[in-house]
């Protein structure tokens, strides 16, 4: 194929466009106001189309794809090795050329991942995810001398911090279904799988067992807890008012829909999301968009509380999406654009002095 | 190498979008405000160096071809630089070379931006394009695929220091440094945030962009323009008989990259828990000039990230590795401390029009130096995957 330079395509399944159709404008030229006057602005796009080569790098994405196994360079006279074998000769060698070698699928990390909460477009709705780079070991159980960056994930709810550590042991995993590209691994703590799963290779994303994000159980409610998440729901009720008289606020949640279903420790009730407002039922929706759960209602009350204050100058409690970073607040698939969006408001509700003492 | 001379300085107001205005006014702006400070005309500048980091955010390929004529220098050299974030400092470290080599008496520097004309349909919003576009700063093949972005990625760079040094960068500290700099923003006429007031209480509880960095811990998008003028000793000499203005000197430079990928090998790889590069570079342009980081007063700093900024200053040995608490608990960076930082608010509140804000922090340090009488100032330029370019610089003033 190589030679003909005809295309092979190996993707699975029904292909999709590669920038999304909302993503893409309507010709026009619009009016935008200034402070001195109005000011034209065109609907536009810089894109050039790509069938991008992976090049030299083409027999690691391919032994990711086909063999599922992981590829390094190791130079014969440093005998450093480098994951990924992102060049061919070695400069500290004077460019002396390296050899492939394959690596295990274990390794350490080199350092605590982040945790992405805010996306780059075309990673919009894969919020939360982490990213950390990994030593891989080699074939002498030594590890290699560079890191590879990689997703991390965890089989135990949304990623959040205290899951990885620098040194964390991890087994990198294969997707099921793969192109050849970064994201047909990622990488699981060592600590949650089975002797078996770790000894396994290549172990596929099938062959975990995730956790379910919806299965927190929180037992009887006690009476304070029903008070306090009756509270919750008010000053939701309230939030929606104040949303309803702020432009920003309005602005914050605009072209967004959802049904959230809200699951306390105190009880259960539903809001929904939809042309820039925030409506609250007494009763959630029996087919939620999103659950939001969390054991203790007082926390929820506390952010509503200081949302709702004119200054936030002594605001005490946690942005919504820390709770989720944190793991106190529990969503049912890794989708924070409506915790981002509340997020916004209370500074937009400041900011157009809809909050008064 | 000689010294060279800043004979003047023209900056923009700092906006998040600039409406009213396109890149080509915006750079004609800053130069006609630089050579009416310089007390100059601008048919004697002999040559340009344009600082413009993002084709995509101009939207157009080699931008700076329409500044010819429309900056002056028609029929004459300009060249456009490009280094990541650090664009700014690295378009002054050309025009200093060309200067300093002697092949130019006079010439100018410009660094413009633009950011927010990017825009996320889907989303309405154009923060989500404005982050996909530095995202595009990330190589196609092994991270951007991954969602690799400038948060993440100085994200990575700030919790391996902490893994390294736990109990350093404490949150409080980085919360009042946020405070300090929206207090001294105050001060910057150009200034994006001037007017806002954010106490560190706020960023303590303001969201995360990217654990563990805070969305208050963060530069903010910038659209502007600087322009400084760069003259050799003789042609500035020559202008201060007329002007009777002393100039402001570059007495050292130093710049340095990191490698890419990471390893522990600091020789060889980029060792996530350090900015290298920011160390290299401080100490060649202070042995340039012959001082110690001691015998600075005023650091103008390209804090894309308050918690960078701490790494920074101890790769700068204003404290050691593991003790950037000190800058704030020691009192050393703040009110009536020794060491004046960021003056102008920096990037966080000054603004970050990325192929100028270097320029902004030498405008706001000379500035500085005038009204404070102080003798000398460094400035600082980070950028690219994983904070990895460095360029320092050492201004001095001479009564």
């Amino acid at each position: 194929m190589a030679h003909t330079g005809k295309t092979m395509t190996t993707a699975k399944g029904k292909a999709k466009p590669v920038i999304p159709p909302a993503m893409l404008p309507m010709e026009g030229i619009s009016e935008i106001q200034a402070p001195d006057g109005v000011y034209l602005q065109r609907n536009d796009a810089m894109f050039t189309a790509m069938k991008h080569t992976a090049g030299e790098f083409s027999e690691f994405f391919r032994a990711l794809r086909d063999e599922g196994r992981v590829l390094g360079h190791r130079c014969p006279e440093c005998r450093h090795l480098i994951v990924p074998p992102f060049m061919r000769r070695c400069p500290a060698c004077n460019f002396v050329e390296m050899k492939p070698e394959f690596v295990k699928d274990t390794g350490v990390m080199a350092a605590t991942p982040v945790i992405t909460v805010f996306a780059p477009s075309r990673f919009k709705g894969q919020e939360p995810f982490g990213t950390g780079r990994v030593f891989l070991e080699a074939a002498d159980g030594k590890l290699s001398d560079t890191a590879m960056l990689v997703r991390v994930r965890t089989t135990r709810g949304t990623i959040r911090p205290g899951i990885y550590k620098k040194g964390t042991p991890v087994k990198l995993a294969f997707c099921d279904s793969r192109q050849g590209e970064m994201l047909d691994i990622f990488a699981v703590p060592q600590s949650e799988l089975t002797p078996q799963q770790i000894a396994k290779n290549p172990l596929f994303e099938s062959e975990i067992e995730w956790g379910k994000l919806s299965e927190m159980e929180f037992g009887e409610p006690s009476a304070a807890q029903q008070e306090t998440s009756r509270q919750v729901r008010l000053h939701f009720q309230k939030l929606g008012e104040l949303i309803s008289r702020s432009p920003r606020a309005t602005a914050n949640l605009a072209n967004w829909r959802r049904k959230v279903a809200v699951r306390t420790g105190g009880g259960t009730f539903g809001f929904s999301i939809g042309q820039g407002k925030l409506r609250v039922q007494k009763a959630a929706s029996k087919n939620p968009d999103l659950v939001l759960a969390i054991e203790d209602p007082s926390l929820l009350l506390a952010w509503l509380h200081d949302s709702t204050q004119p200054s936030g100058e002594h605001a005490q409690s946690p942005a919504l999406t820390d709770l989720v970073i944190e793991g106190t607040l529990v969503l049912n698939k890794p989708e924070l654009e409506t915790i981002t969006r509340l997020d916004r408001v209370p500074r937009s509700l400041r900011r157009d002095n809809v909050v008064t003492t | 190498m000689s010294d060279v001379a800043i004979l003047g300085a023209g900056m923009t107001p700092c906006r998040s979008r600039w409406v009213e205005k396109t890149f080509w006014e915006l750079a004609q702006m800053a130069v006609s405000e630089a050579v009416h400070d310089a007390g100059i005309h601008i048919q004697e500048v002999e040559a340009g160096v344009a600082g413009i980091y993002n084709d995509i955010f101009e939207f157009q390929a080699i931008p700076e071809s329409g500044f010819q004529g429309i900056i002056g220098l028609q029929n004459k050299p300009l060249m456009r630089v490009t280094n990541g974030g650090a664009t700014g400092a690295y378009s002054m470290l050309a025009a200093y070379n060309m200067v300093a080599s002697g092949q130019y008496e006079l010439m100018v520097v410009v660094g413009v931006e633009k950011a927010l004309d990017c825009y996320d349909y889907e989303a309405e919003s154009n923060t989500p394009a404005v982050v996909q576009t530095i995202g595009y700063s990330w190589d196609p093949w092994f991270e951007r695929p991954l969602g690799a972005h400038a948060s993440e990625s100085y994200a990575e760079v700030i919790q391996a220091y902490m893994d390294e040094h736990p109990g350093d960068l404490a949150p409080m500290a980085r919360a009042k440094i946020v405070e300090l700099l929206c207090q001294q923003a105050q001060n910057n006429p150009y200034a994006q945030r001037r007017g806002e007031k954010v106490t560190a209480d706020q960023v303590l509880h303001s969201r995360y962009v990217v654990y563990p960095v805070r969305v208050l811990e963060t530069c903010v998008y910038t659209e502007g323009a600087c322009a400084l003028i760069f003259a050799s000793p003789k042609m500035a000499q020559k202008i201060k008989e007329r002007t009777g203005r002393e100039p402001i000197w570059l007495t050292g430079v130093g710049a340095a990259n990191e490698p890419y990928f990471v390893g522990n090998d600091i020789t060889r790889y980029k060792v996530l828990h350090r900015i290298y590069s920011d160390y290299l570079a401080t100490k060649k342009a202070l042995e340039m000039a012959r001082i110690g980081i001691q015998d600075v007063q005023v650091i103008e700093l390209h804090d894309a990230f308050i918690p960078q900024l701490m790494i920074t200053l101890a790769e700068m040995g204003v404290v050691p590795l593991g003790r950037a608490n000190e800058l704030v608990d020691e009192g050393i960076i703040m009110p009536g401390g020794k060491l004046l930082v960021n003056p102008s608010g920096g990037l966080v509140f000054g603004g970050h029009f990325v192929g100028g804000s270097n320029m902004m922090s030498t405008w706001s340090a000379m500035r500085e130096m005038r009204a404070r009488n102080l003798e000398h100032g460094l400035i600082h330029g980070t950028g690219a995957s994983l904070s990895m370019y460095g360029v320092a610089m050492v201004l001095e003033r001479r009564a």
